[in-house]
């Protein structure tokens, strides 16, 4: 009994990752809040709790594809921004909305093709695309301002059969990555090619007949794609184009996703233990933000609870 | 195509670092455009502002030599900015700020290199954390405010010249030297070679491939640190955003220059010719009238361009 019970919370063994330790953690800090602020436990806090997290499970869902095949994509953060920017273009939201995606999916497929076909580390080639895009987004525009489509604003703050719109955007996303990462071909492949890499064999997935290359782009494609969502969800909430709303978005992405048990050295995690991950770092977030505490350490408590979690992890490859 | 990719001389051209060529350009451009800028004096000016950038690339290479990277410089450069400025020890000396910055970097670098050698943690994770922690600490200490003035010694050192050449000047390329003898001479510089070529030859042949990360991270820590006196010395106050770009540009100046990961072919000179190229860069830039975006854009593209540049040929070789 307790042995199986340590299997589950350490997840060692598991394909899925430690994804219940995560889930103690969020109903131990659930508890903690109810407890000690008025606020925390009524509904508005709640759900303002929910659309206030919507944009980092978003992303870390996104940036979980690309996790689980040994990347990183550190250009979401600056496409988020991107995406408000162009959102405030002033232009018909039928335009400006499948323009946003249509964008992304080029910068993912970039990515992708630069890791994949030019040999270049997934670091350094998102690391240089996050100032391409700043670059970009800081050209259209330098200061926030503009107003994005109605169709936005209203897909975000509307609520629909008496729910709040964000509550099925975070569902209809987990549907969505739930049947690209557990219910499809594509998603399985992801795992062979990030299982291989990590046990050292580079092209074990290779051998057995799965086309890495390009299901290793498709994952950049992905990422994009969900940040652009994210950027499309947080332009409804500020309802204008900010260069620097996305800033470091990234880190806090790879935080939630190493939270929830997926190794960021690849083909182990799981979509709930990002959920929950993601969950956890907002409930922190909100919990900071009732209990007053500085936004200065709220950044430093943040980088030391990145450290931690990727510290737990442990991997053979030294370096980068 | 293939052909000419195998000729003797296109190989041999290749093997160049791309900061050459690209500073050869720039001074072409700036040349044809705007002959009067290039004299000693307004060159000089512009080449010691680079300079903070450049001491902190001779750590930036080292740690990249042995695959890592150190993206903390950023936290360290405030963090002695603010030790500085806070007047949080009052009538201290210069020896006791330099001391306790070389202090502060080295402990830092300790701290990353162990993460990075001892438990294996991605590099670009570790000190990307490491610097939000500083950056986070240093900005809730001075409640997001600049702190407050930097002794006048330090502005006044940096102001001096020898001769025509400003000292900032002459103290870099004194460490840049100090750096390509220690790398060429010493035991230890072999040790990072063979760790960067070959982790694992490394470790069977008898290098202390772990000591040598620690080491290399320590050592990059404490050029952070001379870096962050640099740059302190030329702002002359006390500030919560310097620095914060340096890290990322001093990567993108050590790829430029023909230092990738675990390749040293660049050598130490490479570097320096890709800082000098960034400092170029900025001066064409400025006078074509392009601001910040752009230069965001263009340290983008360089960064990317160049990686592509050694990634397509580490795969042709292989």
């Amino acid at each position: 009994m307790s042995r199986s019970i340590r299997r589950l919370m350490t997840g060692s063994q598991s394909r899925q990752g430690m994804w219940m330790l995560p889930l103690v953690l969020a109903v131990i800090i659930c508890v903690f809040l109810a407890v000690r602020t008025e606020q925390f436990a009524n509904p508005e806090n709640l759900l303002n709790l929910v659309a206030q997290a919507m944009p980092l499970v978003i992303t870390a869902i996104g940036q979980m594809f690309v996790v689980v095949v040994g990347g990183l994509d550190l250009s979401v953060g600056s496409l988020i921004s991107f995406t408000t920017a162009i959102l405030a273009l002033d232009g018909p939201g039928y335009v400006l909305i499948p323009a946003v995606f249509i964008l992304a999916a080029l910068v993912g497929a970039t990515n992708g093709f630069v890791v994949t076909r030019l040999n270049v580390h997934p670091i350094i080639a998102t690391l240089a695309m996050q100032y391409i895009i700043l670059g970009i987004t800081r050209i259209l525009r330098p200061v926030s301002g503009g107003t994005v489509p109605d169709v936005v604003i209203w897909a975000v703050s509307e609520t629909f059969l008496g729910v709040p719109m964000p509550v099925y955007w975070g569902l209809f996303v987990i549907l969505v990555a739930w049947k690209l990462l557990h219910g499809s071909r594509f998603g399985l492949h992801l795992f062979a090619i990030g299982g291989g890499i990590a046990s050292g064999v580079q092209d074990a997935a290779r051998n057995f007949g799965v086309a890495d290359k390009r299901t290793v782009v498709l994952a950049y494609v992905c990422s994009s794609c969900f940040a652009a969502l994210a950027g499309v969800f947080l332009a409804g909430r500020i309802v204008s184009g900010d260069p620097n709303v996305g800033l470091l978005f990234e880190l806090d992405a790879i935080t939630a996703v190493a939270i929830g048990g997926t190794q960021l050295s690849g083909g182990i995690g799981s979509l709930q233990g990002t959920v929950i991950g993601a969950a956890v770092l907002a409930l922190l977030s909100n919990g900071m933000n009732l209990t007053n505490v500085s936004p200065f350490i709220q950044t430093a408590i943040k980088g030391s609870l990145l450290l931690l979690v990727v510290g737990l992890q442990s991997r053979k490859k030294m370096g980068l | 195509m293939a052909a000419a990719l195998n000729n003797a001389v296109v190989q041999r051209v290749t093997r160049i670092p791309p900061a050459y060529f690209v500073f050869a350009i720039l001074m072409i451009i700036l040349w044809i455009a705007r002959p009067h800028m290039l004299n000693a004096n307004i060159l000089g000016i512009f080449i010691r502002q680079v300079a903070p950038l450049g001491v902190l690339v001779l750590g930036q290479l080292l740690v990249m030599r042995v695959k890592s990277i150190d993206l903390s410089g950023g936290g360290v450069i405030l963090l002695v900015n603010y030790f500085i400025s806070s007047g949080l020890f009052p009538g201290a000396s210069v020896a006791f700020f330099v001391a306790l910055a070389l202090a502060t970097g080295t402990l830092i670098g300790l701290f990353n290199g162990v993460m990075v050698a001892k438990r294996r943690v991605s590099a670009v994770i570790v000190t990307l954390a490491v610097s939000i922690i500083l950056v986070g600490f240093v900005q809730f200490l001075s409640s997001g405010k600049p702190p407050g003035d930097v002794p006048s010694v330090f502005n006044d050192i940096y102001n001096t010249k020898l001769g025509p050449v400003p000292t900032p000047v002459i103290f870099w390329v004194f460490l840049t030297a100090i750096m390509a003898l220690f790398l060429s001479k010493t035991v230890f510089g072999r040790y990072v070679t063979s760790v960067g070529e070959n982790a694992e030859a490394a470790h069977f042949a008898g290098v202390p491939v772990e000591r040598t990360v620690i080491l290399a991270h320590m050592i990059a820590g404490f050029i952070a640190a001379i870096a962050a006196l640099v740059q302190t010395a030329s702002i002359a106050v006390g500030s919560v955003r310097v620095g914060l770009d340096l890290p990322i540009l001093a990567v993108a100046a050590t790829i430029l220059g023909g230092v990738v990961f675990g390749r040293g072919e660049g050598g130490v000179w490479g570097p320096f010719f890709g800082v000098l190229s960034f400092a170029l860069l900025f001066v064409v830039m400025t006078t074509f009238g392009i601001d910040e975006p752009g230069k965001l854009i263009a340290q983008g593209l360089i960064i990317l361009l160049a990686a592509i540049f050694y990634g397509v040929r580490t795969a042709r070789s292989n």
